[in-house]
């Protein structure tokens, strides 16, 4: 055997020197004492030519050389607070070398770091690993974990993490997190770290069903802040961790193709994007350009139904090291073109003046029709200068495009034209719709570590991050028709046919939007660590500045019916024949109630200390953040308010007790104060008369910024190298929360709204029995806030503001996520049946006291399964919504809306190494 | 000249006890003094902020949007004459204060003399209105950031009073008062205004008061429009809709959103007396939603000057039957037993000085209709006694009667 194995040998060495790459070194470095494996441990392989080979050990404590020339070498492992261990090895040609390596705990200087912690944390098992020796309390999923769910954007595997839900935005995927039942607001987003722009054009918000999954090497989710990190989290931070360089050569190619059930069952709503002007007539033509009918295409609002193209997705990445390892580069890249609808029903709800409760106005139906388009490139380098100076440079880069045609039949069975006498009659309304957008979010950051000396270590980042979304020429498109009873026999008790009037053109919307978030951040910090009587001391001081600009501007033209020669509108019989008049030919660019521009400077600065013994970890620190914020707009209301600046400043301590029952339990206790930045656009004093039913919107100038003391408690237990048993509780107090409200019941605008609290409990759980594994999380949530409502006292007929104890908007009372998972012995198979519980959420707020739309408890089912074969192949399914779940909004016990998905199905290949 | 005094005052004499013997109540004629001139302003091109008096016999030239900030005054008196360029408006903060007269009214109007040409009177936040003998023409259109300009636009609750004017070719809502204004709307005329929609007189969320003895001709949406807000029901909209003469209203819109002569909808409360409605596309429509239990109604007049509204301008050609159109289907409105219901062409027809009968007409056309009532009109005398002995803005009492 040995003899054939050095014949193999000297035949690569002679054929191929490619053939090398056979010949690989492996193993695994351990704590002597305790077994622990030990990540991040330095490995050297030294040859006789004094040549180098360097690499880090995996969360398993793993570590791989490759292309190594057979031969004697050195291997020396080195971890913080160990002696070094060196062997003298033989490498055998064309097989598998594996040495376990055993350290020893050097009891004089525990913290004398001097590697670099490079976790490779892809794996499920790395996500325990972080989770257990974070400083804060925070939950991980890994891009294993990620990989195999049935998600395919950061989005949906977020709201399989525990205390996680997302809001919906009507029509489109679901995108924005909720944590710890507070809005989107309350939380912030981060790529690698640090904060990014929004496209959002009035918010600070980021739809994440725009990143690719496939590009995540974990998401993180700190619901506890400490003093080194941004402030302005409530329910808590979101980090997208993007793939960061491997040890080893990564090739991964994957792609898949799926359906969306819904656009089996009926068509997809198509319309024509050629004409499409990008740049509205202002932009084009300069402010005084009077705008002609001519100018505005009509393929756009020619809608035709067809069977879409599969939805597609691909994806590819690569990853290696060069320069004796010094040099990491990764590029990946992802593709996703998907096809998905919505059937909704959305009915507007009018206070009965008898009764003063919520009662029908208008029945309707919505069809969406959507094409989104994401595509997320990846680039990262690191470069090791020596072992004590590293630079890395990441580029995120994630563009989004989405067509959507709306299609809208709304009926009115109440108000100022009219209503339904039976059923079946009634004023008709119909929108056409047609939507593009694209939206461009990138993110570059450089950064460098650096080790100072012994204790002292320094690291920086320059970040520059923008984000834009343009919607050129948002068309809408209105007509209606009326719906009525002829009695035959002229007894209006007696029988009736139906008569109806033909389809009027009514009205025509053209608005180009385009806006830009743009920020430049620079952070820097110094840390030193040291080690007194086996006390571990880390002292952690930094700052941060961020200078942020954004402006949104927005053009927007109404095209009304010509009329007849008696002076009525034209019937509409399809957009090639509609005749129209430009009603506002000067366009709105200049005045637009949207348009603003903005500017945030947020300077930070912390001062954080650890000490860690055997048993405990006693954390605390502050940190002040100072916000300079304002935004000008342009108003032709003389006198009226057309810029605002705000400057405030927070301190923000943060305190944090470990104590270590023992390796695999943690109990955690943490206080620390955190604030909210109101959106940018609520600011603004805009206001929108309303043209209907009197009740205007408007923006707040004098809202204030949220703050909260918050307060955590959790026990975990790490059984095993996946598993995981987490029980915890936190309780909020946040001073200002903000929402909308409708003051004097007819103006609705955001406000502060005294002091809201909200509690909770969380459970976390992963076991696996052998082949088969169980993982879930289970959250609930209290919270009470109180809001201004309208209330109607019908003896004494008034009508005034109440306040009425509610949870906060957006809230789920009771979410659960239980999954089932098989994995296949030698790890080829894996499945996972995905259930989801959510339970009563707070959709929306409705004006009047005691009433309140409630998204109803839904269950979700979703199923994922993989199978590897040829060591390097994989093919995969995931099929979501296998209910085909739909999503009920009531208010009380009166329906008021209702959203059908219906399931899809997605099945691929992926090939890795 | 001593007798004839002496004869005379015999004569009066004898007519004093004739007239007492069928005894008289008190009659007030209101004498207006002319306001005067503080603060006047210089006659020519005006813009930008302004307060104090456009004085009598003068013109101005708005040449870039007017404002009146709170605590000032804009003044003008009887004659001035307004030419509004570039299509600016007038924002008013403060009190907006236009006294005509009969003889001598103001007059506001746009250089292009066409529809929607500019912006009127924005006076959101304003702290009183007064409006009267002033000849309003052309207003409305979009503002530059693309809503719908009300020709006079009222968001307060102040006291609104427009008296004895003329809202002619605007477009959109012409008088559009909501947050509780006090309005006392009286003896004007509202025509052939709205290009596909906007109503004469539309008051909204909590507004109070009367509107009485106008004229609303060819409106393309409804006459008078009353709705509370639907997120307050209280306070009500509550508005006296009297001896208005509604005529040819709501067909510009098209049969699927037709207008009304007067509609009540959302918790408002109404009393709807003495009004004459002609050929409107669809009568006095009381919503389902509307107060319905404390909105009174009679003593109105339903006529049609033909059976039928053809419009052969739509494929297949649609004909609307305006008499089963007084009180719509899908309204709760019903004939009252006070009401003068026509029931053919000639029944009841309120015989209008001059009346050329057309139904459907545009924006801004021509129009020399005279609704004054001819002797014999059955719309004479059958009055609810509350708001007046006859029906319609042109009444036999003098002092109430519409003076166009």
């Amino acid at each position: 055997m040995k003899s054939i194995c050095l014949f193999l040998t000297a035949v690569m060495v002679i054929c191929s020197s490619q053939l090398l790459a056979q010949n690989t070194v492996t193993g695994n470095i351990v704590n002597n004492t305790t077994k622990e494996k030990l990540a991040g441990a330095f490995v050297t392989l030294k040859g006789k030519s004094g040549k180098e080979i360097k690499t880090v050990t995996t969360t398993g404590g793993d570590f791989v050389f490759e292309n190594v020339v057979a031969g004697n070498y050195t291997l020396k492992a080195e971890y913080v607070g160990y002696e070094i261990l060196t062997a003298q090895i033989t490498v055998a040609a064309g097989k598998q070398n594996y040495f376990a390596m055993a350290l020893a705990e050097k009891n004089a200087s525990l913290a004398t770091v001097n590697v670099f912690t490079v976790i490779n944390s892809d794996k499920e098992a790395s996500s325990r690993n972080a989770e257990k020796n974070a400083n804060n309390i925070i939950n991980v999923i890994s891009a294993q974990g990620i990989q195999r769910s049935p998600d395919i954007n950061a989005a949906n595997v977020l709201q399989r993490m525990s205390g996680v839900t997302l809001q919906k935005n009507s029509g489109a995927d679901e995108s924005y997190a909720i944590v710890r039942g507070l809005e989107p607001r309350y939380n912030n987003t981060l790529i690698n770290g640090v904060k990014v722009t929004s496209p959002d054009e009035k918010a600070r918000f980021v739809s994440l069903d725009i990143v690719p999954s496939d590009l995540l090497q974990k998401i993180e989710i700190s619901k506890t802040l400490l003093p080194e990190m941004e402030g302005d989290a409530i329910g808590g931070t979101v980090n997208l961790v993007m793939k960061d360089a491997p040890d080893t050569v990564l090739i991964r190619a994957t792609a898949s193709l799926g359906y969306s059930k819904i656009l089996l069952d009926r068509k997809y709503s198509y319309f024509s994007t050629n004409d499409i002007q990008q740049k509205s007539l202002n932009e084009r033509f300069g402010s005084s350009y009077v705008a002609q009918p001519g100018d505005f295409s009509r393929s756009n609002l020619d809608f035709k139904g067809k069977t879409p193209i599969p939805t597609g997705i691909a994806g590819l990445t690569y990853g290696k090291r060069f320069l004796n390892n010094k040099l990491g580069i990764i590029v990946a890249d992802n593709f996703q073109n998907q096809y998905y609808g919505t059937n909704s029903i959305l009915n507007s709800v009018v206070p009965d003046i008898y009764l003063a409760i919520p009662a029908l106005s208008d029945v309707s139906t919505r069809q969406f029709s959507t094409q989104q388009l994401n595509n997320g490139l990846l680039l990262h380098a690191d470069y090791n200068i020596n072992n004590r100076n590293k630079i890395i440079l990441s580029n995120v880069l994630l563009y989004s495009y989405l067509a959507q045609s709306r299609i809208s039949v709304d009926t009115a069975i109440k108000g100022g034209n009219g209503g339904r006498t039976v059923p079946g009659t009634g004023p008709v309304s119909t929108d056409y719709s047609s939507l593009t957008t694209h939206e461009l979010l990138e993110n570059l950051k450089l950064e460098g570590r650096h080790i100072l000396s012994q204790h002292l270590f320094f690291d920086w980042a320059g970040v520059f991050s923008v984000a834009t979304k343009r919607s050129p020429d948002r068309a809408d498109l209105s007509v209606n028709k009326k719906i009525d009873t002829v009695h035959t026999t002229g007894d209006v008790h007696g029988p009736y046919t139906f008569i109806t009037t033909p389809d009027y053109f009514d009205d025509i919307s053209r608005v180009w939007q385009h806006n830009n978030d743009k920020d430049y951040s620079a952070i820097a910090n110094l840390s030193y660590k040291t080690t007194i009587h086996k006390v571990f001391i880390d002292v952690k001081a930094g700052g941060l500045y961020r200078h942020k600009t954004r402006y949104n501007l927005q053009d927007a033209y109404d095209l009304k019916p010509t009329t007849n020669s008696n002076g009525v509108k034209q019937v509409f019989t399809n957009i090639y024949d509609a005749q129209w008049v430009v009603y506002n030919p000067a366009g709105t660019y200049d005045y637009d109630v949207n348009n603003y521009h903005a500017f945030e400077n947020v300077t930070a600065g912390f001062i954080q200390a650890k000490i860690q013994t055997k048993k405990f970890d006693v954390f605390g620190g502050i940190r002040t953040e100072k916000t300079e914020q304002g935004f000008t707009i342009n108003t032709f209301h003389p006198g009226a308010i057309n810029g605002v600046n705000k400057d405030y400043t927070d301190v923000l301590p943060s305190m944090m007790f470990n104590y270590k029952l023992n390796l695999k339990t943690n109990i955690r206790l943490s206080y620390f104060k955190s604030i909210s930045r109101p959106n940018y656009y609520e600011l603004v004093p805009y206001r929108i008369l309303s043209s209907s039913s009197a009740t205007d919107e408007q923006g707040n100038p004098n809202l204030k910024h949220s703050i909260a003391d918050n307060l955590d408690l959790r026990y975990e237990l790490y059984p095993g190298d996946e598993e995981q048993l987490f029980i915890g509780g936190f309780y909020k107090r946040i001073q200002d929360p903000i929402e909308l409200a409708y003051i004097d019941g007819t103006t609705y605008e955001p406000v502060n709204l005294g002091t809201a609290t909200v509690w909770g409990a969380e459970l976390v759980y992963t076991k696996y029995f052998g082949n088969i594994g169980i993982t879930g999380n289970y959250t609930y949530i209290y919270s009470k806030i109180y809001s201004i409502k309208s209330y109607t006292d019908l003896q004494a007929q008034t009508t005034y503001d109440k306040l009425q104890e509610r949870p906060m908007q957006g809230q789920t009372d009771n979410t659960a996520n239980v999954s089932l998972l098989y994995r296949g012995t030698h790890r080829r198979f894996f499945a996972q049946l995905a259930y989801q519980y959510i339970g009563n959420t707070l959709a929306r707020v409705y004006p009047i006291y005691g009433y309140d739309y409630y998204q109803q408890p839904q269950s979700f089912l979703a199923l994922s399964a993989e199978y590897s074969f040829k060591k390097h192949f994989t093919v995969f399914g995931k099929f979501n919504n296998i209910l085909n779940t739909a999503t009920t909004y009531k208010i009380n016990t009166l329906i008021v809306g209702q959203d059908v998905f219906k399931s899809n199905a997605l099945i691929g290949f992926r090939y890795s190494r | 000249m001593k007798t004839r005094k002496l004869s005379f005052l015999l004569f009066a004499a004898g007519i004093t006890v004739l007239v007492a013997s069928c005894s008289k109540k008190d009659t007030t004629t209101v004498i207006t003094p002319t306001v005067p001139a503080s603060n006047p302003i210089a006659p020519g091109s005006i813009s930008g902020f302004v307060k104090g008096t456009f004085t009598t016999g003068n013109t101005y030239t708005i040449t870039a949007d007017l404002t009146v900030k709170p605590g000032d005054t804009l003044a003008a008196q009887q004659g001035v004459t307004v030419i509004v360029k570039n299509n600016a408006q007038v924002n008013i903060a403060g009190v907006l204060l236009l006294v005509g007269t009969a003889d001598q009214p103001i007059s506001f109007n746009s250089d292009s003399n066409t529809p929607g040409s500019w912006g009127g009177f924005q006076c959101d936040s304003a702290q009183s209105v007064t409006v009267k003998w002033v000849k309003i023409a052309n207003t409305g259109g979009p503002d530059p950031s693309g809503g719908p300009r009300k020709s006079l636009f009222v968001a307060a609750p102040v006291n609104v009073d427009i008296e004895d004017s003329w809202f002619t070719n605007g477009q959109d809502d012409i008088i559009r008062c909501q947050a509780g204004a006090r309005v006392t709307i009286l003896r004007n005329t509202i025509q052939c205004s709205g290009s596909t929609d906007g109503e004469a007189i539309n008051l909204k969320s909590g507004v109070v008061g009367d509107v009485g003895y106008n004229v609303v001709y060819s409106q393309a949406g409804t006459g008078v429009k009353l709705e509370t807000s639907s997120t307050a029901p209280f306070p009500q909209t509550v508005v006296n809709v009297f001896n208005n003469t509604l005529v040819s209203n709501g067909w510009r819109r098209g049969a699927a959103e037709p207008g009304r002569g007067v509609s009540v909808g959302l918790n408002a409360k109404a009393n709807i007396y003495n009004n004459v409605m002609v050929d409107n596309y669809q009568g006095l429509e009381l919503f389902t939603d509307a107060d319905t239990v404390n909105t009174k109604y009679g003593n109105n007049l339903f006529y049609a000057s033909i059976d039928n509204y053809s419009d052969t301008t739509v494929h297949p050609n649609i004909s609307i039957p305006l008499r089963s159109n007084f009180y719509p289907g899908d309204g709760v409105g019903k004939p009252q037993a006070s009401d003068l219901i026509s029931t053919a062409v000639g029944d009841k027809d309120p015989m209008f000085k001059s009346f050329d009968g057309k139904v459907a007409t545009p924006n801004g056309a021509a129009t020399s209709n005279d609704y004054h009532l001819q002797t014999g009109s059955p719309a004479i005398g059958k009055g609810n006694a509350t708001y007046g002995v006859d029906l319609g803005a042109y009444t036999s009492d003098a002092t109430k009667s519409n003076k166009h």
